[in-house]
C-alpha cells in the first residue's frame, strides 16, 4: 500500500462528501430544517446532467446548470407544499414527509430514466495526473476545487454578511424575527432551495466518479449524514473537519481492512463518538 | 347492565368480529391471491405496529425498525434450517435477539433526539444491511432459501403450513395478539409516561419520569412486534434476504402509521390494508405505487395531519353543524 496515494484517495473522498453535506449543513445549522429527500435529490441531480448529456446533446458543463436549475425548482415546489410544517417547525412531520418526496422522486425517475445503470461522461475524468507512482483524476481535482469555493463562499455569507445574520435570526426563532419584519417563509424558501441546488450541483461533480441508478437515494449519501451528525449538526467548519476525518477513514481502512465493510466500521465511529458527546464534535 | 355483563358482551361481539374476519378471505372466493393479501395485511400491520410505537406514543421516526424486522426473518429462517427448529422455539429466539438488538441500539441514541435519532437508526439499518449482504454465514446477498412450513405444536394438534390459505390462522392470531398489545400499552403507565414526555415533558419531568428511560424502554419493547411479523413473513415467502431491509418496508410503516391517524388502535391496520388492496388489485407497476406511496405519505401530514380519522371527524362535525 502507498501511504501518500491512499491519503489523495481519503482527500478527495472527503471532499465529496463534503461538497454532498454542504446543503444539510446549511439547511440543519441554518434553519434547523431536514430533508430526508436529499439522496433522491442528489440521484436527480446526477441524471438530469446524464439526460441533458445523453439526449440533448450538451456538453458537460452545460448540463451543470441545467441539473441545478431543475432540482433547485423541485425544491422550491417541496418548500411551499412544507411551509406549514416549516413555519410550526414540526420536525417528525417534514423527516416524513420528506421521506415520502423522496419515494415519489425515485419512482417518478425511474419511470422517466429507467432502472438501467448509467454514467456521466465527464471530460475531465479520463484526463489522469500522475507524479511518479501517485495518481489523480482531473475530476478529483475538480471537486476538491468546488468543495473549497462553495466551503469560502457559504462561511463568508452565513458570518459576513447581513443575509446570514437574517437566516440565523430565523433559526433562532422564526417567530420574533418575523416580529422584525423579517419574512421566515422567504428565507425557509431560499435555504431549501440551496439545500437542493447545492446537492444538485454536487451530483454533477461527485457522480461522474461511478455508475448512476435511480434506485440510488438514501444509502448513496448515508455516509454524508455521518459527516453532518459527527461534525455537530449544522457547523460548517466541523462538517468540514469530520469529512476529512472520515475521508482518510474510509480510504485507510477500504485499504488496509476490507472495502465491503467500510460503512459499517465508518458508523461504528460515529456510534463511539455519540455515546461519548451526543452534541457532535464539534460542540463546546 | 352490570360492569361484568357490559364486558361479556364486549368479548362476545369482539368474537363474533374475528370470526368474521377469519371466514372473510373464504368468502371473498378463497383464492391464493385473496389469502395471500390477507395474510401479508396481517403480517404487514404487526410490522407497521413496531415504528406506530415509537412514532405515536413517543413522537420520533425510526428508521430502523427494519433491522427488526429483518432480524426477525433471518432467526427464523436460520434456525429452522440448520437446526430444525419449531415456530415456538424461532418466535421465542426472534424476540430474544430483537430484545438485544434493541438495547444496543437504544442505548447508543439515547441522548440523541429528532433527526439525528432518526439519521442514526437509519444508518444501523444500512451497517446492518450491508452485514448480512456480505457475510456468508447469513447467507450474503442471495439469503437464505427453502424454509421449512411452519410448525406450530400445540396440545392437542399443531397448527402447520406453509401456504397463505394454511398460514392465514396464524397471521390473524399474530394480529390480534398485537393489538391487545399495543391496547394494554396504551392504558399501561409506560404508555401514558410515554405520551406524558412526548407532549407535556416539563410535568413529565415534575412527576419524576425519567424521559430517557421511558423512551428507551417504549424503543425496547417496540423492536419483537417487528421481529414477530419478520418471523412470519420468512415462512410465509419461504425465503429471506438483504431486501427485507428495502425502504419499501419503512416507507410502508410510516405510511400505514400515519394514514389512517397517530395514536388510533386500529390505524396501522387500516393503513396497511389500504395501502396493499391499491398494491394487489389496483397497481401502477412497481414505480407508479412508489409514487402513490410517496405521495399518500406526504399527502396526509402536509393536508390532513390527523389522517383519515382526523377526517371523518370534520366531516361528521360539518353534518351536524348543518
Amino acid at each position: 500500500m502507498n501511504i501518500t496515494q491512499q491519503l489523495i484517495n481519503g482527500l478527495v473522498l472527503a471532499s465529496g462528501y463534503a461538497c454532498v453535506a454542504i446543503g444539510w449543513t446549511v439547511l440543519l445549522g441554518a434553519a434547523r430544517l431536514v430533508n430526508f429527500a436529499h439522496g433522491q435529490l442528489y440521484m436527480l441531480g446526477a441524471f438530469v446532467a446524464w439526460a441533458v448529456m445523453d439526449k440533448a446533446g450538451l456538453p458537460y458543463w452545460g448540463s451543470i446548470p441545467v441539473a441545478v436549475v431543475a432540482v433547485g425548482l423541485l425544491g422550491a415546489a417541496m418548500q411551499r407544499l412544507m411551509g406549514r410544517l416549516m413555519l410550526e417547525h414540526n420536525l417528525t412531520s417534514l423527516m416524513i414527509v420528506t421521506l415520502g418526496f423522496g419515494y415519489v422522486v425515485q419512482g417518478g425517475a425511474a419511470r422517466i430514466f429507467g432502472g438501467e445503470p448509467h454514467s456521466i461522461r465527464s471530460p475531465l475524468a479520463r484526463g489522469s495526473i500522475r507524479m511518479g507512482e501517485l495518481w489523480l483524476s482531473g475530476q478529483d481535482l475538480l471537486v476538491f476545487a468546488v468543495t473549497a469555493v462553495l466551503f469560502a463562499l457559504v462561511w463568508f455569507v452565513l458570518e459576513r454578511t447581513r443575509v446570514g445574520a437574517t437566516v440565523r435570526a430565523v433559526a433562532e426563532d422564526p417567530k420574533l424575527a418575523q416580529l422584525f419584519g423579517i419574512d421566515a417563509s422567504l428565507v425557509y424558501l431560499g435555504v431549501f432551495v440551496f439545500e437542493a441546488a447545492t446537492v444538485a450541483f454536487a451530483a454533477t461533480v461527485v457522480a461522474p466518479h461511478s455508475p448512476i441508478l435511480t434506485s440510488m437515494g438514501f444509502d448513496e449519501v448515508i455516509l454524508t449524514f455521518v459527516v453532518v451528525v459527527l461534525g455537530g449538526v449544522g457547523s460548517v467548519l466541523g462538517t468540514l473537519v469530520a469529512s476529512l476525518g472520515l475521508g482518510l477513514f474510509t480510504a485507510f481502512f477500504g485499504a488496509l481492512v476490507s472495502p465491503a465493510y467500510t460503512t459499517a466500521a465508518a458508523f461504528a465511529v460515529v456510534l463511539a463518538v455519540l455515546v461519548l458527546r451526543p452534541a457532535g464534535l464539534a460542540a463546546k | 347492565m352490570s360492569q361484568s355483563a357490559r364486558a361479556a358482551g364486549r368479548f362476545a361481539s369482539l368474537a363474533v368480529l374475528l370470526a368474521l374476519v377469519y371466514v372473510m378471505p373464504r368468502w371473498l372466493g378463497g383464492s391464493a391471491l385473496v389469502y395471500s393479501t390477507f395474510v401479508t395485511v396481517a403480517i404487514f400491520s404487526v410490522m407497521a405496529y413496531g415504528t406506530d410505537m415509537v412514532l405515536s406514543y413517543l413522537g420520533e421516526v425510526s428508521l430502523g425498525h427494519t433491522i427488526f424486522w429483518a432480524g426477525g426473518g433471518y432467526v427464523a429462517a436460520l434456525l429452522a434450517t440448520r437446526s430444525g427448529a419449531n415456530g415456538w422455539a424461532t418466535a421465542a429466539a426472534a424476540v430474544a435477539v430483537a430484545l438485544a438488538l434493541a438495547v444496543v441500539l437504544g442505548l447508543t441514541t439515547l441522548r440523541t433526539r429528532e433527526f439525528v435519532f432518526s439519521l442514526v437508526t437509519y444508518a444501523a439499518a444500512v451497517v446492518a444491511m450491508e452485514i448480512t449482504f456480505n457475510w456468508a454465514a447469513l447467507g450474503g446477498s442471495d439469503g437464505i432459501i427453502g424454509i421449512p412450513k411452519l410448525m406450530l405444536p400445540l396440545p392437542g394438534r399443531a397448527l402447520s403450513g406453509s401456504s397463505s390459505a394454511e398460514l392465514w390462522p396464524v397471521a390473524l392470531a399474530l394480529l390480534v395478539l398485537t393489538v391487545a398489545f399495543i391496547h394494554r400499552f396504551r392504558r399501561s403507565r409506560l404508555g401514558l409516561a410515554a405520551l406524558m414526555v412526548q407532549m407535556h415533558p416539563d410535568l413529565a419531568a415534575a412527576l419524576g419520569l425519567d424521559p430517557r428511560l421511558v423512551r428507551l424502554r417504549v424503543f425496547v419493547i417496540s423492536a419483537p412486534v417487528s421481529a414477530l411479523a419478520g418471523w412470519l413473513y420468512a415462512y410465509q415467502r419461504a425465503y429471506v434476504g438483504p431486501d427485507m431491509f428495502e425502504s419499501y418496508f419503512l416507507v410502508l410503516m410510516l405510511t400505514a402509521a400515519v394514514l389512517a391517524g397517530r395514536r388510533v388502535l386500529l390505524g396501522p391496520v387500516i393503513g396497511t390494508a389500504l395501502i396493499l388492496l391499491q398494491q394487489n388489485y389496483l397497481s401502477l407497476g412497481g414505480d407508479g405505487d412508489r409514487i402513490v406511496l410517496g405521495l399518500v405519505l406526504a399527502g396526509i401530514l402536509i393536508f390532513w395531519p390527523q389522517g383519515l380519522v382526523g377526517l371523518w371527524q370534520l366531516a361528521a362535525r360539518r353534518r351536524r353543524a348543518a
